[in-house]
């Protein structure tokens, strides 16, 4: 089973505001995409986020209390719950919204890693055109949006890595096999942060890999705004329960860098089939993984032991090889691409983290942000305490290119690119040709008058006082979703598909 | 064998690999950095201080 995505909550600001209202401005910035009014139309009837992969239903959620005193605040609003939601799906397969006051861009479902990295740049480029216009509305350029996980004031927001995965894997195996995995997967996926947040503040004078693991606190939970855990354990499998389960993952930072997502993805998926085939390295299990998580962010040198297996210690990069060493010994004769990308590019990446990490500036994000802090700081004769560098930091993930740091450096070439502008921008309108996603960009594309409301798993259209549905909760091998579109192409009007 | 002391019996450091004009480069970041440089400079430092964000997920 291969089948991702990612979830990107974006932050956003109005530099000529002192103050402004983030739930106007996500909503303003998510409707800057239609060239018609807002109709609601996504169905939220398949969600429930108390759900509980352990098997059972979480009578309440740690951010119950603040949401609660937010929709307070929000009922204030002329505004309908649907109407700042605001939820789009795009042709493209995806889902465009504001999500708890951040623009969220969701990829449709990629069965490639290429697929899904050119659908993540997408999605920057949509955000970004939204901005462009809203600021044209508002005649000057003061929306700005970044691609990261922090405000440097204790608040956090997410990018989420999904997994299908067959229901029969046992969730306590990948509990099990997963936590420790992701305790050091940020030594190649982590964004990198100035400073370290604590309740107290921010202290500065710090550099960590990650921008995320200040935040997490618990081994798992169904939470996912406080006490936020390594392995999120929500049940939201948005496909056939009875056969699938849904991988949901919190702890990842957002990556600018097309090698940081395609090995954040590509390892965890790995990772994941050497669980579900009884490969795991044995000597892999870390102790105390949530303060793992935080010593291993703020070791820049990736060497420094953490604690494992019967006691024994073990570097970061190291631990990280027992994986690969693993994935390579059980997959390495498979001729899948991604799989022989993934190998070679972790082995190289993990051996320039020991031996030559300044190789990684192109590749990697917090190695790339690393170089630009110590650049400046060598140029302005400054230290890692000084105050503009968590602008600086901030500033690359603007995706602005007009502004943005890591934009600059893709502009420059200095970036390794797996993606090219022309397939950024076809995957703008057009979704992945082999997963579900291409029957609902199909379907906005070519019947949107005629649906009524849409999600991942199903369509629903509108036939006169009845309503059709269109399921795609087993719709997964790729010849299925091609006889499907190939039938649903030659139709001028959906009603022709279900008479 | 512990796999990353079986590593270690093979030598893997990639400067010395044969093959390396395979694997990734140093990216030419010298002829980039003033221009990046000239970019940072423009940040304005105050930036951070006034970006505020409501906790998402």
């Amino acid at each position: 089973m291969k089948l991702f995505g990612i979830e990107t909550e974006y932050g956003i600001t109005r530099e000529d505001l002192e103050e402004s209202d983030p739930v106007i401005e996500s909503m303003e910035l998510v409707r800057a995409y239609l060239t018609k009014p807002f109709r609601q139309e996504w169905d939220y009837s398949m969600e429930d986020p108390r759900q509980d992969a352990r098997g059972f239903r979480a009578d309440h959620l740690a951010q119950d209390e603040e949401e609660k005193a937010f929709e307070k605040t929000d009922r204030n609003r002329p505004f309908s719950f649907h109407e700042m939601k605001s939820d789009l799906a795009l042709t493209n397969g995806a889902r465009f919204y504001n999500d708890h006051t951040h623009p969220e861009y969701s990829t449709p479902e990629c069965r490639s890693l290429k697929d899904l990295i050119i659908h993540d740049k997408a999605g920057e480029r949509i955000v970004q055109e939204c901005a462009n216009r809203r600021n044209a509305l508002l005649g000057h350029s003061s929306v700005q949006l970044y691609k990261n996980n922090t405000d440097f004031h204790g608040h956090s927001y997410g990018c989420h890595d999904n997994y299908l995965l067959p229901r029969t894997m046992p969730f306590e195996k990948i509990i099990q096999g997963l936590t420790p995995f992701l305790v050091t997967r940020q030594i190649i996926a982590g964004a990198g942060k100035i400073g370290i947040e604590t309740p107290g503040g921010l202290q500065p004078g710090h550099f960590q890999l990650s921008q995320r693991a200040d935040f997490i606190e618990v081994e798992m939970s169904v939470d996912t705004m406080s006490r936020r855990p390594i392995i999120n354990t929500r049940d939201e499998p948005h496909a056939d329960r009875s056969q699938y389960r849904r991988l949901h993952q919190i702890l990842g930072d957002a990556n600018l860098s097309e090698i940081s997502t395609g090995l954040k993805v590509g390892t965890t998926w790995l990772a994941l089939r050497l669980i579900e085939q009884n490969a795991l390295p044995k000597e892999a299990e870390i102790l105390e993984p949530v303060s793992a998580v935080h010593e291993v962010s703020l070791d820049t040198t990736c060497k420094k032991s953490i604690r494992g297996f019967k006691g024994k210690t073990i570097s970061p990069i190291d631990h990280q090889r027992l994986y690969l060493y693993a994935a390579k010994k059980q997959f390495g004769h498979e001729n899948d691409a991604d799989t022989q990308w993934i190998l070679k590019t972790w082995e190289e990446v993990l051996n320039d983290l020991e031996f030559n990490p300044e190789r990684l500036i192109s590749r990697l994000d917090w190695v790339a942000k690393k170089w630009l802090l110590q650049t400046y700081m060598d140029a302005e004769k400054v230290d890692w305490k000084d105050a503009s560098l968590i602008a600086i930091d901030l500033e690359y993930h603007n995706v602005n290119p007009d502004r943005g740091l890591f934009l600059a450096m893709e502009m420059a070439g200095n970036m390794e690119r797996l993606s090219t502008e022309n397939e950024i921008k076809d995957a703008m309108t057009l979704p992945p040709r082999d997963t579900r996603a291409a029957i609902r960009g199909l379907c906005i594309e070519r019947f949107h008058s005629q649906i009524d409301s849409v999600q991942w798993e199903r369509i629903i259209f509108k036939k006169g006082f009845l309503k059709k549905e269109l399921d795609l909760k087993t719709l997964f091998e790729p010849e299925d979703v091609l006889s499907l579109k190939n039938r649903l192409s030659g139709l001028s009007d959906i009603a022709h598909f279900f008479s | 064998m512990h796999p990353a002391l079986e590593r270690r019996e093979q030598p893997i450091n990639p400067l010395e690999k044969p093959k390396e004009e395979a694997g990734p480069k140093k990216p030419d970041t010298d002829s980039s950095r003033e221009n990046l440089l000239k970019r940072m400079k423009k940040v304005d430092p105050k930036q951070a201080e006034r970006y505020r964000q409501r906790t998402g997920e």
